[in-house]
């Protein structure tokens, strides 16, 4: 297999699957190829080299390639989407309309591969919009009334996001030279672009918004929250993780622009200790794994902020190592979220302690994936400040999580002799040891470092204590828990609702104008007014 | 001046395909007249597919030749005789208007039939009859070389235009064409008189040729601003919208389609004519950018008013509205670029794109509207419930219609935004930008609340209240489809728009 073949095939198949489903009886019998569908892509990630395909003529044309960041994404996210697409299918089996979610999935997963591969601007820009609205889509199936507030605010702010994203592509496209209108170039021509300092601007807030950087992060406890568990587990794993890499391939992240990166880290590093605070105060186990989404996709996107501050041209793989852990991890706890949530008796005590380690994993529990993740990062977040901020994060993820697994074992099943279906159980068991074997893999394989030096014992014992301390606040909140304050899923989002009221009483006095402007006596006076007008302007001269 | 050298005198290859464009549906009308009854029907859907073919055709002719298609009446060169005349941009107008008559004339098919028993029927004669009208004046107002036919083929446009309103026949429907009469006889007086002062000054009505003659002087200013502001109140360019919401929404499905896909864009297009290639001269920056801060306020207004709306005809009427406002951006782009000395095709061009992808997209909403109406028996959007059961695909092209709309990508919408937007940052003129990302947004709102209300599953044991024929479904999604992936033109290796297009003189430039 030739690296085209596999990287279309990767992006095709889904896409295939997706017009299929215009056909009814095709589509009631898709679930089962749910799981298939992401084979491809896990293929190209493995055995495709890094030569770009191209679709298109001289004037104009799409291309797709595979990067490093790129690389390691698309393989975790292909892990994720076939386990979930198995958890999804058993779930969709004997139900007698699929066909929405099948559809809804099946074009999450095209835009998601897509934007992973997609190496020129209007490609990536269109794959996102795929992305986009499919997930807001696959929110929408929750089917309840908030299930449709989550979707329309998720879409709102996919679009707002993409507003700024658009001009933000144009400005690249303008600055690139050559009218290249490869990711590749238009990094590389950011930093002498006369638009430098807004094209990163818009990049940063459109990006960033779909990071669920505070305060744009809304959206994701509201649509974790009632999105269907698979679909949740793709959505907080793989789609977030668009964003991320975007930014890792759009920053110029060779040049150092610390004025840029360091406001960039410090919104991170906010965020990141903000899903902690409000995360603790809820009570559903996946709204505290959206808040932990929003913790660690600000601990991310800090770190990519800390290497364009630095110019650390490295800060692109460790960064993307990073989300591809949490890619893993947070999948697999959305999964066990919904196993242990139908699961009663000793079962649930095995899954329980599986999902401690995983979730432990996040914060940095040593021999675990996420110990590696930290320590990838370590030299980009550099010592000082940024270093001890990090380290209170992960003891903040630690208590964070510890609370998950205390409100995990809250939701399970009352009654002792519930077990969970067996296919929801060997995915989640799949994406268990997923999240445990790749990241050591891909850490050696990507030759960030050698697997000898994660095992010191020095390093080890670097890891495990912010754990104990966040153990020993996860005791107290345990015990004097119940006197935080209620904090609404969504938080902020509360806010926005006498805003809403404003604007309405805006757009009744504006309907009344347009009202105004309709009658006869007024379109006559309009008409003439503006012959003068125009006749004036020209008069006028230039 | 570069347009004195274009100004060819012969007639090219494949001129005499511009008369059968114009006489070919005026043809079909007189024959359709003649036979009545259910012959009306069939021979404009014979006209609709020769004309496709005649489209395509000098379409072929254009990029073989590279150069405009013209043909001289007569064989006398203007001033003398008449020219009929066909660039890149006629010939694009040409084909996006035949592809979407031919979508609106399958859709049509079903529901301006001849009812059984009876040998001839009011709505469906007059229907099909002015279908073929509207055609012939369109295809005249693109191809016609000079403003005198121009005008001749713009009143042909309202006239036959208005009746269309009112096919109905109720009380309502004649009132909201009354209106839409006078206003655009005001219209048509004002260009009448624009182009009156014109020949007085100059002493020609020939494109090309008053092109070389103008000069920046009282008399051509105003003379721009009579010409513009009588096309801005046929084009219903807000705030001279007051005809067009109760015009639009009151008409039968395929009638509202037909006007607001496409008769608005006759005014618009000669607008875009007068201030390209006659007016380039004339016209300045700040008076291109009156125009946009209208087309702004029209982005903005409609948008709002629209989400407002608890009818589905009349959100898709104000769509329009606010959509007329996206091609009055493209004037002062152009004229920054070519006061830069630079290319205007990214103006042109994502102007061109935004009136075709507008055309097909709302063809295809106000016949989905159509089809939702005759299944659940109103339009209420609070009310939608059942439609995506009873109706997939119709939903479906909703959707794709409102994507083309917002701009998603590959939608001819995204490709029109990116190109104005790019024209935007070139000439430096930002804010055009902010109001196209913003106006996007403001639509996607409505096309959500659609979309999700017609999703909603219908309440237990509701039946739809008459089944409508899978082909006007398949003629809805096909013209969605086609504006859908519009943007797909990017990948046409030739820019067929600027064919035959002379360099014009920047304005401002003396």
């Amino acid at each position: 297999m030739t690296t085209s073949s596999l990287l279309i095939a990767a992006v095709g198949v889904p896409f295939a699957l997706l017009l299929a489903c215009i056909a009814p009886a095709i589509r009631e019998r898709m679930p089962p190829l749910l799981a298939l569908a992401p084979i491809p892509a896990l293929a190209a990630a493995l055995f495709a080299d890094d030569t770009p395909v191209v679709l298109g003529n001289a004037r104009f044309a799409l291309s797709f390639a595979l990067d490093e960041p790129g690389r390691m994404l698309l393989l975790v996210a292909a892990i994720l989407w076939s386990a979930a697409g198995a958890y999804a299918a058993t779930g969709l089996r004997g139900a007698t309309h699929a066909g929405g979610f099948v559809v809804c999935w099946l074009m999450t997963l095209t835009g998601c591969i897509g934007v992973f591969l997609a190496a020129d601007l209007v490609g990536f820009y269109f794959l996102l919009a795929v992305l986009s609205v499919g997930a807001s889509g696959l929110v929408l199936q929750g089917g309840t009334a908030e299930a449709l507030r989550a979707s329309a605010v998720y879409l709102g702010l996919a679009l707002i996001a993409e507003a700024f994203l658009l001009a933000g592509l144009v400005l690249l496209a303008l600055a690139t030279p050559d009218g290249s209108l490869l990711i590749r170039d238009a990094a590389a021509a950011i930093p002498t672009s006369p638009w430098r300092d807004l094209t990163l601007v818009l990049l940063i807030v459109g990006l960033g918004m779909k990071a669920g950087l505070v305060p744009l992060h809304f959206w994701m406890p509201l649509a974790y929250g009632v999105a269907p568990i698979p679909a949740a587990a793709v959505m907080s794993g793989a789609v977030v993780k668009a964003s991320a890499l975007a930014l890792i391939r759009f920053l110029p992240l060779d040049v150092a622009l610390p004025d840029f990166g360091l406001p960039l880290a410090a919104i991170g590093l906010f965020g990141a200790f903000y899903g902690v605070v409000i995360g603790i105060t809820q009570s559903r186990p996946k709204i505290v794994l959206a808040y932990s989404s929003v913790s660690q996709m600000g601990f991310l996107v800090a770190v990519i902020g800390m290497g364009l501050a630095a110019g650390d041209a490295g800060a692109g793989r460790v960064a993307s190592f990073y989300a591809a852990h949490h890619l893993l991890v947070k999948g697999a706890l959305f999964l066990v979220a919904g196993v242990i949530a139908t699961t009663g008796g000793r079962r649930l005590w095995w899954m329980l302690a599986l999902a401690a380690i995983l979730a432990l994993g996040i914060g940095g529990l040593p021999l675990t994936g996420g110990a590696l993740a930290k320590l990838a990062v370590k030299p980009v977040l550099g010592d000082g400040l940024v270093e001890l901020l990090a380290t209170l994060s992960a003891i903040g993820t630690t208590l964070l999580m510890l609370h998950f697994l205390h409100r995990l074992l809250a939701s399970a099943s009352p009654d002792p002799s519930a077990s969970a279906p067996v296919g929801w159980v060997l995915s989640w068991m799949f994406m268990f040891v997923a999240a445990l074997v790749v990241p050591w893999l891909l850490y050696s394989a990507t030759g960030i470092d050698a697997w000898s030096d994660a095992l010191q014992p020095k390093i080890l014992w670097a890891a495990l204590w912010p754990l104990l301390i966040g153990a020993g606040l996860a005791l107290g909140l345990w015990r004097w828990g119940r006197y935080l304050p209620r904090v609404p899923e969504g938080d902020i989002v509360v806010a926005g609702q006498p805003a809403l009221g404003v604007i309405a009483r805006q757009g009744d006095a504006l309907e009344r104008v347009e009202g105004v402007l309709r009658q006869w006596p007024v379109a006559g006076l309009s008409l003439l007014t503006l012959i003068l007008i125009l006749g004036g302007v020209m008069f006028a001269g230039p | 001046m570069p347009h004195s050298l274009s100004t060819p005198d012969v007639t090219t290859p494949g001129g005499l395909l511009l008369v059968l464009a114009v006489l070919v549906p005026f043809v079909g009308m007189l024959a359709g007249m003649v036979l009545g009854g259910r012959g009306t029907r069939r021979v404009a859907l014979a006209i609709l597919v020769a004309g496709l073919a005649i489209a395509i055709a000098i379409a072929d002719a254009l990029v073989r030749s590279g150069a405009a298609v013209v043909y001289l009446l007569g064989g006398w060169a203007p001033p003398l005789g008449v020219a009929l005349r066909a660039d890149g941009l006629a010939v694009v107008m040409l084909l996006a208007v035949a592809v979407v008559i031919g979508g609106i004339g399958a859709y049509a098919r079903a529901d301006f039939g001849t009812p059984p028993g009876v040998r001839e029927a009011r709505a469906p004669l007059l229907f099909w009859l002015l279908l073929l009208a509207v055609w012939g004046s369109l295809n005249l107002v693109f191809v016609s070389g000079d403003l005198f036919t121009l005008y001749v083929a713009l009143e042909l446009l309202t006239f036959a235009g208005v009746p269309l309103v009112s096919l109905g026949g109720s009380p309502e429907t004649l009132r909201s064409a009354l209106r839409y009469l006078l206003y655009a006889l005001f219209g048509s007086v004002l260009y009448l008189l624009g182009a009156v002062l014109l020949y007085g000054a100059y002493g020609t009505l020939d494109i090309l040729l008053l092109a070389t003659r103008v000069h920046p002087e009282p008399v051509a200013w105003a003379a721009a601003a009579l010409m513009t502001v009588g096309l801005l109140a046929k084009t219903a360019l807000f705030p001279l919208h007051l005809w067009l919401p109760p015009a639009h929404a009151g008409a039968p499905a395929a009638a509202s389609a037909v006007l607001s896909g496409l008769v608005i864009k006759g005014s618009w297009f000669l607008a875009v004519r007068l201030w390209l290639d006659v007016f380039a001269g004339v016209v300045t920056v700040p008076s291109a950018q009156t125009l946009a801060a209208l087309g702004a306020a029209a982005i903005l207004v409609g948008n709002i008013v629209a989400l407002r709306q608890a009818r589905l005809k009349l959100l898709i009427a104000y769509s329009t509205v606010a959509q007329i406002g996206y091609l009055f951006l493209m004037f002062p782009l152009a004229a920054g670029l070519a006061a830069a000395q630079l290319d205007d095709a990214a103006a042109v061009n994502g102007g061109l794109l935004q009136a075709i992808s507008h055309a097909t997209a709302k063809a295809a909403m106000f016949m989905a509207a159509g089809l939702v109406y005759t299944t659940l028996g109103h339009d209420r959007i609070a009310d939608l419930r059942g439609v995506a059961r009873a109706l997939p695909m119709t939903l479906v092209a909703f959707a794709l219609g409102g994507a083309s709309l917002i701009g998603l990508p590959p939608s001819g919408g995204f490709l029109a935004k990116w190109l104005l937007v790019s024209a935007a940052i070139t000439t430096a003129q930002w804010w055009w930008a902010l109001v196209m990302l913003v106006g996007g947004l403001l639509t996607s709102a409505y096309v959500f609340i659609v979309v999700v209300r017609a999703l909603a599953p219908a309440p237990e044991g509701w039946t739809p209240k008459a089944s409508v024929p899978c082909y006007q479904q398949a003629a809805v999604l096909a013209l969605a489809l086609g504006s859908f992936l519009l943007g797909m033109a990017v990948f046409c290796p030739v820019d067929v728009a600027g064919i035959g297009r002379a360099v014009v003189p920047g304005i401002g430039s003396p």
